[in-house]
């Protein structure tokens, strides 16, 4: 039975008004920029597609945008290969450790994007600790360029996307059963398989949102491809950047990042579909 | 009251198990005969569910010696005992359809894919499960999962089948008739079962042979016969059946025959099995159904009148309240024309005193 303070009971005037604070702020703060970035996009004193003709024949925008899939798609395959044994690791920890081994994973969290980039060229870069040390090793014939190139910009994004991925991956661990694992070991299995055939395939929901959430993050990646990469790993929202203050193109800027919004939904959308469940594709959008 | 005549297909020799300062076993020994079925009795916190992890590999003892099969399986993982398992929430694998559930243990085997078809089939049709084999889990009800999930144990032939209360989870008329199946298939197969319970029902109904744990001991070994009816403390006689208990001291006449001294009187019982000295504290035990309403003023019979009578169907049991303010239950064969006692009716109950026991008393606390 229904009781009469259950949410679907409100009538639909009260709902409304609920509702209608929430509303107001997102007309205001996202509807109405994106209405307004998709209506510079078409008119420039007239009404054209021409920004959008112009943005499918630009090598320039074709190049920045497989740069963007090429860099999202590479950081979120690392940020899954190196944070899936860090989940199964924490899964497999009391829950006071865990506790205290979580907050370690939170902690780039509370450290600014900016401190955090130039503390990656600390180590990384050329006269980096890394590159430092190697030199001192090979007599100084060795250095091994990871700044300021595709590797930077990976490497600076993973440190980004990490605890995204943990934290996803880990949420299906600890919701998996550890009476399953315990009834294939009485039945004989070993850990490869049970990890194969029983742990892997019921993490899969944690791995699918963890990648969703990387990509979808990655693809709108703007400070770690201006700060740590090359001039050849710039990315659509630096090409906005671009377009917006130094051509001052306000048109083309705006058709790029509709272009990027529609593309980045479309992958959405195709990942929510793999995943087989639509909500996670809203959720990530 | 172990079958030394069969080899055993565990041995328990002075296991133990600590938490820290917590003894949740203390030493144990118990042997279990191959083909046997035992169950582990006793209430939440006895033992009995770490006495069942420990042989299943999922805990290391602190001390002692396990032996399965006659291999020290001591320190041995669980997925080298060769054992199976069936657990309360069936612990069926949510991804595989119920074939590849019971195919499981046989491709962890490396069995052909014909033989696995076939033996599957076989299982399948044992726990007449047959049109079930390509639905998930979640779509089957919770008996018959958890037949699904005996079909996968017993398709791998193990040498032992470990039981944690498999039939906790389902309702009452659905449990007897896993009791009964599992116990068709038990005698079927003939496999070793190790069975968990908390209910004494199940216990009785199930068992070769019950060991009932308290506080992390063996309170109590036996045939569900002998623990019903010798049972040899007041916790054995309290936890299986329900039982009449009247307290009092030991009196033993000149030619060795007992009786107990009690606030309600005088009466004889036979001697104990363990003996319990002249003078000392002693419980006088006296099964319900072993009680019967009557006028007469016999030896062994106490006054007092009728609280209440409760009607359950085949049998009627009787409430009364003793002089001295404790209560009797007294049961009875429910049949038509039963003379009708009332509330408040002056009564006496009485029993044969050959059907009282003595027992020593309870520990205090």
């Amino acid at each position: 039975m229904a009781q009469s303070s259950s949410a679907s009971d409100l009538s639909p005037w009260t709902a409304l008004l609920l509702l209608a604070p929430l509303t107001a702020v997102m007309l205001l703060i996202l509807i109405y920029p994106l209405g307004l970035t998709v209506w510079t996009s078409l008119y420039n004193g007239r009404f054209s597609f021409d920004a959008y003709v112009e943005l499918a024949s630009s090598t320039l925008f074709l190049r920045v945008l497989r740069n963007t899939f090429e860099i999202a798609i590479g950081g979120t395959l690392v940020s899954l290969i190196v944070g899936y044994p860090v989940a199964l690791h924490l899964a497999a920890q009391p829950p006071r450790r865990r506790t205290a081994y979580l907050i370690m994973v939170m902690l780039p969290f509370w450290t600014s994007i900016l401190v955090k980039s130039f503390a990656l060229v600390a180590v990384f870069g050329n006269q980096g600790l890394i590159n430092q040390f190697l030199g001192f090793v090979s007599g100084g014939t060795l250095n091994v360029p990871m700044m300021f190139n595709r590797v930077g910009v990976i490497l600076g994004m993973i440190n980004f996307l990490l605890p995204f991925m943990i934290l996803s991956i880990l949420g299906s661990l600890l919701a998996l059963d550890r009476r399953l694992i315990l009834a294939a070991e009485t039945m004989g299995a070993g850990p490869l398989r049970i990890f194969w055939k029983i742990t892997l395939p019921l993490s899969l929901p944690g791995v699918l949102a963890g990648v969703l959430i990387n990509v979808t993050l990655s693809i709108g990646m703007y400070i770690t491809p201006a700060l740590l990469g090359g001039r050849q790993d710039m990315m659509v929202a630096n090409l906005v950047d671009f377009y917006t203050r130094q051509t001052l193109d306000w048109t083309a800027a705006s058709a790029t990042a509709v272009a990027l919004l529609i593309l980045s939904g479309l992958l959405v959308a195709l990942l929510g579909k793999v995943r087989g469940s639509a909500g996670l594709a809203g959720a990530g959008a | 009251m172990t079958a030394s005549s069969t080899p055993a297909m565990v041995e328990l020799q002075g296991v133990a198990k600590r938490y820290g300062e917590v003894n949740a076993l203390h030493r144990v020994d118990l042997s279990i005969a191959k083909g046997e079925f035992v169950t582990l009795l006793g209430p939440s916190g006895s033992g009995k569910t770490t006495l069942l992890n420990l042989i299943a590999g999922m805990i290391t003892p602190s001390s002692g010696r396990i032996v399965i099969d006659g291999r020290d399986a001591t320190t041995l993982p669980t997925n080298k005992r060769g054992l199976g398992m069936v657990f309360q929430n069936y612990a069926l694998m949510p991804h595989m359809t119920v074939f590849e559930n019971i195919a499981f243990p046989l491709e962890v085997r490396r069995l052909s894919k014909a033989e696995i078809q076939r033996k599957v089939g076989e299982a399948l049709e044992l726990i007449q499960l047959g049109h079930v084999a390509n639905r998930k889990p979640r779509e089957l009800s919770g008996g018959q999962q958890q037949r699904i999930s005996l079909a996968r144990c017993i398709v791998y032939n193990p040498a032992l089948i470990l039981m944690d209360e498999p039939l906790g989870a389902l309702d009452k008329k659905l449990r007897e008739q896993m009791q009964l199946e599992i116990k068709r298939l038990h005698a079927e197969l003939g496999i070793t079962m190790l069975y968990v319970t908390h209910d004494q029902d199940e216990a009785l109904t199930m068992s070769d042979r019950i060991v009932l744990m308290n506080g992390g001991r063996i309170e109590q070994q036996g045939t569900p016969d002998t623990l019903y009816f010798r049972p040899e403390t007041v916790f054995s006689a309290e936890f299986i059946g329900s039982s009449n208990l009247i307290p009092g001291t030991v009196e033993i006449g000149a030619d060795g025959s007992h009786a107990l001294n009690t606030a309600l009187g005088r009466f004889d019982a036979p001697a104990p099995e363990r003996a319990i000295k002249a003078g000392e504290p002693a419980v006088l035990l006296v099964r319900p159904e072993n009680m019967t309403l009557t006028d007469a003023a016999t030896p062994a019979s106490v006054a007092g009148h009728i609280e209440d009578s409760i009607l359950l169907g085949g049998v009627v049991r009787h409430f009364v309240r003793c002089a001295d303010g404790s209560s009797l239950i007294i049961q009875e064969l429910n049949q038509p024309g039963r003379s009708g006692a009332h509330r408040g009716d002056a009564v006496r109950a009485a029993w044969q005193p050959q059907h009282g026991r003595l027992l020593p008393p309870a520990p205090a606390g």
